[in-house]
């Protein structure tokens, strides 16, 4: 049994990834949550006496994310009021579990939790957004909302800060996704620790430079609740080869993770390139590219009884109009492809791949071979 | 975390991962309208073979023309390799030079060779450098060889080293690299290491010559899967120079890449064309998982298969980037510039920070802010990395013999 690489005279119980060193337990926690601190105050990342809304979905980024700033805030006194926000897509059957994971962080943690629902956001369940324009395009809506549910919750609730769960591993595949899809804009800033979307409420990552191994070895030792399901909604296509590409890389050399973030902070644009100008939704401000954003294009849709204004290009909306007044044949059939016959399922994603909750199971903490990180 | 909602981009797969359908066939070339098409590119271009052969050509000497680095009677040095892409490039260099129009390339070509296929016998290697000797000597062209290991044990004395024939070789050439690394030394390091030694064989061998020009072989695929593993080993910020057409950090000697616009499949039907048939090499047998380098090969490859655009992309992407020009501060190593000191937190000081805490006795008789206190001191006073080595450079300097 190796012993722990700070010479504490304990047994090392792990490995860490990030570093190659072996820690007993009480060096890892102190380590981590150190680790954190140090993100927190190099980066600069809150004002005294600020609101902090943390971005809690169940998981165990955002339960990790909860329980140390918690800790860290009292511990190092930071004097930030911290709340919970979560998201209630308002899908049926989908979030109920991770919601009751999230109230019972707020019991553990005590801290005020904020259960927002697309109805309180938008006027609209996911739901009833289906049941409005049918099977087939509520793939957009449901992308389109979630993105922006968070910030408008953030607003709503008048937070100073929004901290999300990103760890290492996200920031890492976003590099390397933004390089398969060969775009600039996002490439330059996807690795920044703080981001503004545009409502003047900054976004925070104080796990930027957390392995998620790591997060999972935390929450294993400090026996953390969490939900531990696989989400249900597939990542489009290329996070999808940027995440086995990366998951690859880590078998290699886990220091691949740290190289990619630094890479994705130390590469500069040529001044030369346009660069898309974001500019703000002249009706909710939010960042978009257009003066309308998509969410309140398809709101306007949905309001007017057009819900497929805004699916597509503007261009058809036109035709989308002229089409409405036709009477819509029928609504195509869902055909489940996780084989699952008898899904009844109504929420299909972008590559029309039904999100049937058949394929929901608990996945052992996450999939990944805790003996193999631990000695 | 869950990722859904991060990416808000709108439904673009098709435009930059399109998924080949199956090809339709076209009756007729797109560029003459007249004749028959012989050959598919990208799954919808279709070409008569003349216009396959004019279109190619004008694609390599429409990348060297607009760079308008080459003066008339500048020597460029050309790093032969085995395979369709230096073969190709032997053709194009010959045929423009013989033209007797105005777009006559200028230049002098010479060859050079290096003996680096170590997974092969000596008989094998033997056979090789007569059967590169045949095909540069059928292109008319001069032949240098020279060998890696030998260079890597007297990388000063170029001169005693090239050779225009006979070059000695040996079994024990392969253990030549493994002396300059130490034995934890992992393949990914090795190919970082090995890579860096080549570029500075042929900046050496092209000043000895006088060439103020290094063409390399390099393809599209070779291009992207380097930018990809830079990014991975952490030289994000050398992207502009390690990929790009040109490298010019060496102040006499520029390194261009006149094919990295080509892909495999274009310089194969060129040389099936033009009736030639490049050498060929056993291959050695790569596991993909063995370094970061060969999985990124093996990405690309895929990519190339599945979703050529995507290589086309990731090219592009490295296109629009540049390095930073701050100092004239140069890693040592690799020759790039450094990047300033920057007051914002990055990885490389969240790892060191790590490195530290975890290999730190606590004092249990100090209060949970006092230790931490204590151990940010210790962070700010130490010195880390080295500050004549960039970040990548100093990691590989860490398995290295004599740093
Ligand atoms: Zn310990
Ligand atoms: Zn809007
Ligand atoms: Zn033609
Ligand atoms: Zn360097």
């Amino acid at each position: 049994m190796p012993s722990c690489s700070t010479k504490c005279g304990r047994t090392a119980i792990l490995k860490r990834p990030k570093t190659g060193d072996v820690l007993c337990k009480d060096c890892f926690f102190e380590a981590f949550e150190n680790e954190i601190h140090f993100t927190i105050t190099k980066a600069k990342l809150f004002t005294p006496n600020s609101t902090v809304a943390i971005a809690a979905s169940g998981g165990k980024d955002s339960t990790v994310l909860a329980y140390i700033l918690k800790l860290l805030n009292e511990k190092y006194n930071y004097q930030l009021k911290l709340l919970l926000l979560s998201i209630d897509e308002g899908i049926t059957g989908y979030r109920d579990d991770s919601l009751e994971t999230v109230k019972k962080n707020q019991e553990d943690y005590d801290m005020s939790l904020k259960v927002l629902s697309y109805k309180d956001l938008y006027g609209w369940t996911m739901d009833e957004i289906v049941a409005a324009i049918g099977r087939k395009n509520n793939c957009t809506f449901c992308g389109v909302f979630r993105r922006q549910a968070l910030d408008r919750g953030a607003h709503l609730l008048k937070v100073d800060y929004l901290a999300t769960g990103h760890n290492a591993d996200d920031i890492a595949e976003t590099v390397l996704m933004n390089i398969l899809r060969g775009d600039l804009a996002r490439l330059s800033r996807c690795t920044s620790i703080i981001t503004d979307s545009g409502d003047g409420i900054p976004r925070v990552k104080p796990l930027k430079y957390c392995y998620e191994k790591e997060i999972v070895m935390y929450a294993y030792f400090r026996k953390l609740v969490y939900f531990s399901t696989e989400c249900v909604f597939a990542p489009n296509a290329y996070r999808g080869h940027a995440r086995v590409l990366l998951k690859d890389l880590e078998k290699i050399d886990p220091s691949v993770i740290m190289n990619i973030i630094q890479s994705g902070e130390s590469i500069k644009v040529n001044q030369t390139v346009n660069m898309p100008t974001l500019t703000n939704c002249t009706r909710c401000g939010y960042v978009s590219s257009q003066e309308i954003c998509k969410a309140c294009v398809l709101l306007e849709g949905l309001n007017k009884g057009l819900p497929k204004l805004g699916i597509g290009k503007s261009s058809k909306v036109k035709r989308l109009l002229e089409e409405h007044s036709l009477k819509e044949k029928s609504i195509s059939k869902n055909n489940c492809s996780n084989s699952n016959k008898t899904c009844e399922n109504t929420i299909i994603d972008k590559d029309f791949q039904c999100l049937c909750l058949g394929k929901k199971e608990s996945v052992q903490i996450d999939q990944l071979p805790l003996d193999k990180l631990t000695i | 975390m869950c990722s859904v909602g991060d990416d808000d981009f709108e439904n673009d797969l098709q435009k930059v991962m399109p998924v080949i359908k199956n090809v339709i066939l076209s009756e007729t070339c797109n560029k003459c309208r007249a004749r028959p098409p012989l050959v598919v590119l990208r799954s919808k271009d279709f070409y008569c073979k003349d216009c396959f052969l004019t279109g190619t050509t004008h694609k390599f000497r429409a990348l060297l023309g607009k760079s308008r680095l080459i003066r008339p009677n500048d020597i460029v040095l050309v790093h032969h390799q085995i395979g369709h892409p230096s073969t190709a490039l032997l053709h194009f260099l010959r045929s423009a030079l013989d033209l007797s129009t105005p777009k006559k390339l200028q230049f002098k070509p010479v060859i050079l060779f290096i003996d680096n296929q170590y997974h092969l016998t000596v008989k094998e290697r033997l056979d090789i450098l007569t059967a590169v000797e045949q095909e540069v000597n059928s292109f008319e062209f001069n032949l240098y060889f020279i060998s890696f290991a030998k260079y890597i044990a007297n990388p000063d004395s170029i001169e005693e080293l090239i050779t225009t024939h006979d070059l000695t070789i040996s079994e024990n050439d392969k253990d030549e690299l493994d002396s300059l690394v130490k034995t934890k030394c992992s393949l990914t390091n090795k190919n970082d290491i090995k890579t860096l030694f080549q570029r500075q064989l042929l900046l050496d061998v092209a000043r000895h010559l006088k060439c103020k020009f290094v063409f390399t072989p390099d393809i599209s695929i070779d291009i992207a899967s380097q930018l990809l593993s830079n990014v991975s080993l952490g030289r994000g910020s050398h992207i502009s120079v390690d990929t790009g057409f040109c490298d010019d950090r060496d102040e006499i000697v520029k390194i261009l890449k006149p094919l990295r616009l080509f892909d495999m499949k274009e310089l194969a039907l060129y040389n099936k064309f033009n009736k030639r048939e490049p050498l060929c090499v056993r291959q050695p047998e790569i596991n993909p998982y063995s370094s970061i380098q060969d999985l990124m090969k093996t990405f690309v490859n895929n990519l190339q298969s599945n979703f050529p655009a995507t290589v086309t992309t990731i090219i592009k992407t490295g296109d629009k980037l540049t390095v930073e020009q701050t100092g004239l501060q140069i890693c040592t190593l690799c020759k790039n510039v450094l990047s300033k000191a920057t007051p914002q937190l990055r990885a490389e000081d969240s790892t060191n920070f790590s490195h530290l805490i975890s290999t730190q006795i606590p004092d249990q008789s100090y209060s949970r802010e006092e230790r931490y206190l204590s151990l940010l001191d210790t962070f700010e006073k130490e010195e880390y990395g080295n500050k004549d080595l960039c970040y990548a450079c100093y990691k590989i300097s860490n398995h290295m013999m004599g740093y």
